[in-house]
C-alpha cells in the first residue's frame, strides 16, 4: 500500500516535471527560434565548404566562393544591411536603385567578409554567448586559428517570425555596417549618391581584378556585367 | 599542439632567463624601485605632462556621454546623423596630413622590418614575446582599475600577474587566462580620466602612433612612462627605452601583417574607416567583460 502510494507519487511528480518542461519548451520553439541555432549549421556549411578537400586549391577558387556566397544568401540579409548602411539616403531611392545598391554592396561584401575568412582555412569557430532582445539578436563566436583568437558577433533581426537573419557583423568591437555607413555618409555628403554608386562600382572592378590574378574566372562567372547593364 | 607550445616556451626559457632573472634580482637587492619611481625625470616629466593634460581637457565637456551604452541591437547605433558627438574631429586637416606620414612610414619602413622579422621567428615565439610585454604593465593596470573603482577587475589584473610572472615563466604565457579563465583586462589612463570626467578633447592621429585623442594619448605617454624605470632598471638611457619601444611594437606589427593592407583595400576613405574602427574598437574595450553582457 505504502510502496504503491510512493511510487505513484514519484510517477505523477515525474509526469509533472515533464509535462511542464516539455510545454516550456515547446512554447519557446513555438514562438521563436533558437539565433545561435540557427547560425550554426550556417557557419558550420561555410567551414565546410572552405575545408572541402575537393574544392581545395586554385583551380576550384571560383567555385568555392560561389557555394559560399550561395550560402550566404540564406542567412544574410544584404538588404536590410544596405538599408542601414545607407541610413536617411535609402528612403530617398526608388525600387530600382533599391536593388541596384543591394547588388552593388553584396558584391563588396563579398570581397570583404568572404575574401577574409577564405585565409582561416584551418580555423575553427567557437560558439560563446547570445543575447536577444525583442526580434534583434547578437550572437558571439570566436574565430580560433592557431594561436589567434577573433571575436565575431553576428548581428541579427528575426523575420517572419520564424527566420534569424544576420544584418551586420563585428569583428573585434567593429561593426562592419557602421564602418561602411561613416564613409558613405561623408562621399554622399561631398559628391551626391551618384558619386557613391560610382565609387562602388570602381572598387568592386579593382577587387575583381585583384581577384582575377590570383583566383581564374570560369565561365559561369561571366553573368557579371549583365547584371550592371540592367540600370 | 600543446606540446609545441611548451617547447616553444622551452626555448624562450632557456634563451632568456639569464636575462630577466638578473633583471628581478637586481630589482630585489636594490629595494630602491620607489625612491627610482619618485626621483625619476621621466615620472616628473609624466606627472607634469598628465597635470597639463588634465587643466588643459578639465575644461572639456565629455563628449562621449553614455560611454559603452550604445548598443548593436539598438537602431541608435546605426543613426546617420551628420557630426555625431563621437568623431569630433576638427583637426581633420592636420590629422590627413599625420596619416598620410603615418602611411608611408608603415608602407617604406615598418612593414618591410615587421615582415623580415616574423620570417625569422616563428610566429609562437613572437605572440609570446607579446605576452610578456603586456604582462610587464599589467601593474598600470591595476592601478588605473583601483582609479576607476573597477575592483573585480583590479582583482583579476592582479592574480593575473602574479600567476603569469610565476607559473607563465616571466609572463612569456598566459596560463591565467588558459588555465586559470582569468581573462586580460584593459585599464588605461585615457580611462581613467574619462571615468573622472574628462572629455576626449577631440580626434588625434600622432605620428608614428596612429590614431588616438587628446585625452587618450596624454593617457597612453604616461601609462607608458609611469612604470619604465621600475621595469627597465638597467637603462635611463632614452635610446634604449626607444628601442626597447621599437622591438615590442614591431613584434605587435609582425603578428598583424597585411591587415592594415585589407583595410586599405576595401574602404573608401582609409582614413574615416580607421577613425570610426579606432573609436568603435575602443569602445568595446572600454566595457569591462562582465557588464557588456549584462
Amino acid at each position: 500500500m505504502y510502496r504503491t502510494r510512493f511510487i505513484a507519487v514519484i510517477f505523477l511528480s515525474l509526469l509533472y516535471l515533464g509535462l511542464s518542461s516539455a510545454g516550456v519548451a515547446g512554447a519557446a520553439t513555438q514562438t521563436r527560434p533558437d539565433p545561435m541555432e540557427q547560425l550554426r549549421p550556417f557557419v558550420n556549411e561555410i567551414v565546410g565548404i572552405l575545408t572541402d578537400k575537393s574544392l581545395a586549391g586554385k583551380a576550384n577558387c571560383r567555385k568555392r566562393r560561389q557555394r559560399v556566397m550561395a550560402a550566404a544568401h540564406e542567412r544574410f540579409d544584404f538588404k536590410e544591411m544596405s538599408k542601414r548602411v545607407l541610413g536617411r539616403e535609402w528612403r530617398k531611392l526608388s525600387p530600382q536603385q533599391k536593388e541596384h545598391f543591394v547588388t552593388l554592396f553584396t558584391k563588396l561584401l563579398e570581397h570583404a567578409y568572404i575574401g577574409k575568412i577564405e585565409d582561416y582555412s584551418k580555423q575553427t569557430v567557437e560558439f560563446k554567448r547570445q543575447r536577444i532582445r525583442g526580434n534583434r539578436a547578437e550572437v558571439q563566436t570566436v574565430l580560433k586559428e592557431k594561436n589567434v583568437a577573433i571575436p565575431v558577433s553576428y548581428i541579427m533581426i528575426l523575420e517572419n517570425g520564424n527566420q534569424w537573419m544576420v544584418y551586420d557583423i563585428i569583428v573585434e568591437g567593429v561593426s562592419l555596417v557602421r564602418n561602411y555607413m561613416e564613409q558613405f555618409r561623408e562621399i554622399v555628403r561631398q559628391g551626391g549618391y551618384s558619386e557613391l554608386i560610382k565609387l562602388l562600382e570602381n572598387k568592386i572592378e579593382t577587387l575583381e581584378h585583384d581577384l582575377s590574378k590570383t583566383c581564374p574566372i570560369d565561365l559561369p562567372r561571366k553573368a557579371v556585367p549583365q547584371r550592371r547593364s540592367v540600370r | 599542439m600543446r606540446m609545441v607550445r611548451t617547447g616553444g616556451l622551452r626555448s624562450i626559457y632557456a634563451v632568456y632567463s639569464g636575462r630577466v632573472r638578473m633583471g628581478a634580482v637586481e630589482l630585489l637587492r636594490n629595494n630602491k624601485a620607489f625612491s627610482m619611481i619618485i626621483s625619476s625625470r621621466f615620472f616628473s616629466h609624466a606627472m607634469i605632462f598628465l597635470i597639463m593634460a588634465v587643466i588643459l581637457l578639465g575644461s572639456v565637456p565629455p563628449v562621449i556621454a553614455g560611454q559603452g551604452g550604445t548598443d548593436f541591437l539598438s537602431d541608435e547605433f546605426y543613426t546617420d546623423q551628420p557630426g555625431s558627438v563621437e568623431t569630433a574631429d576638427p583637426l581633420e586637416s592636420l590629422n590627413r596630413v599625420v596619416f598620410t606620414f603615418n602611411d608611408r612610414m608603415y608602407t617604406w619602413v615598418m612593414e618591410p622590418v615587421a615582415r623580415g622579422y616574423s620570417h625569422v621567428l616563428p610566429s609562437d615565439i613572437r605572440s609570446c614575446f607579446s605576452t610578456f610585454f603586456r604582462n610587464l604593465l599589467e601593474p598600470v593596470r591595476f592601478i588605473n582599475t583601483l582609479l576607476q573603482g573597477r575592483f573585480t577587475d583590479s582583482g583579476t589584473v592582479l592574480v593575473r600577474f602574479l600567476i603569469n610572472s610565476t607559473c607563465g615563466i616571466y609572463g612569456f604565457a598566459d596560463v591565467a587566462a588558459r588555465e586559470f579563465n582569468f581573462p586580460p583586462v584593459e585599464a588605461t589612463l585615457g580611462q581613467t580620466l574619462a571615468t573622472w570626467g574628462v572629455g576626449d578633447g577631440c580626434y588625434l592621429v600622432v605620428p608614428l602612433y596612429g590614431s588616438s585623442t587628446l585625452r587618450d594619448f596624454a593617457g597612453v605617454v604616461v601609462d607608458g612612462f609611469g612604470m619604465t624605470p621600475y621595469y627597465y632598471p638597467w637603462t635611463n638611457d632614452l635610446g634604449v627605452m626607444a628601442g626597447v619601444y621599437l622591438g615590442k611594437e614591431t613584434n605587435r606589427l609582425s603578428l598583424h601583417l597585411g591587415e592594415y593592407e585589407e583595410l586599405k583595400k576595401l574602404s573608401f576613405d582609409p582614413y574615416v574607416a580607421l577613425r570610426d574602427a579606432y573609436f568603435q574598437y575602443r569602445r568595446k574595450h572600454f566595457t569591462s567583460p562582465g557588464t557588456m553582457w549584462e
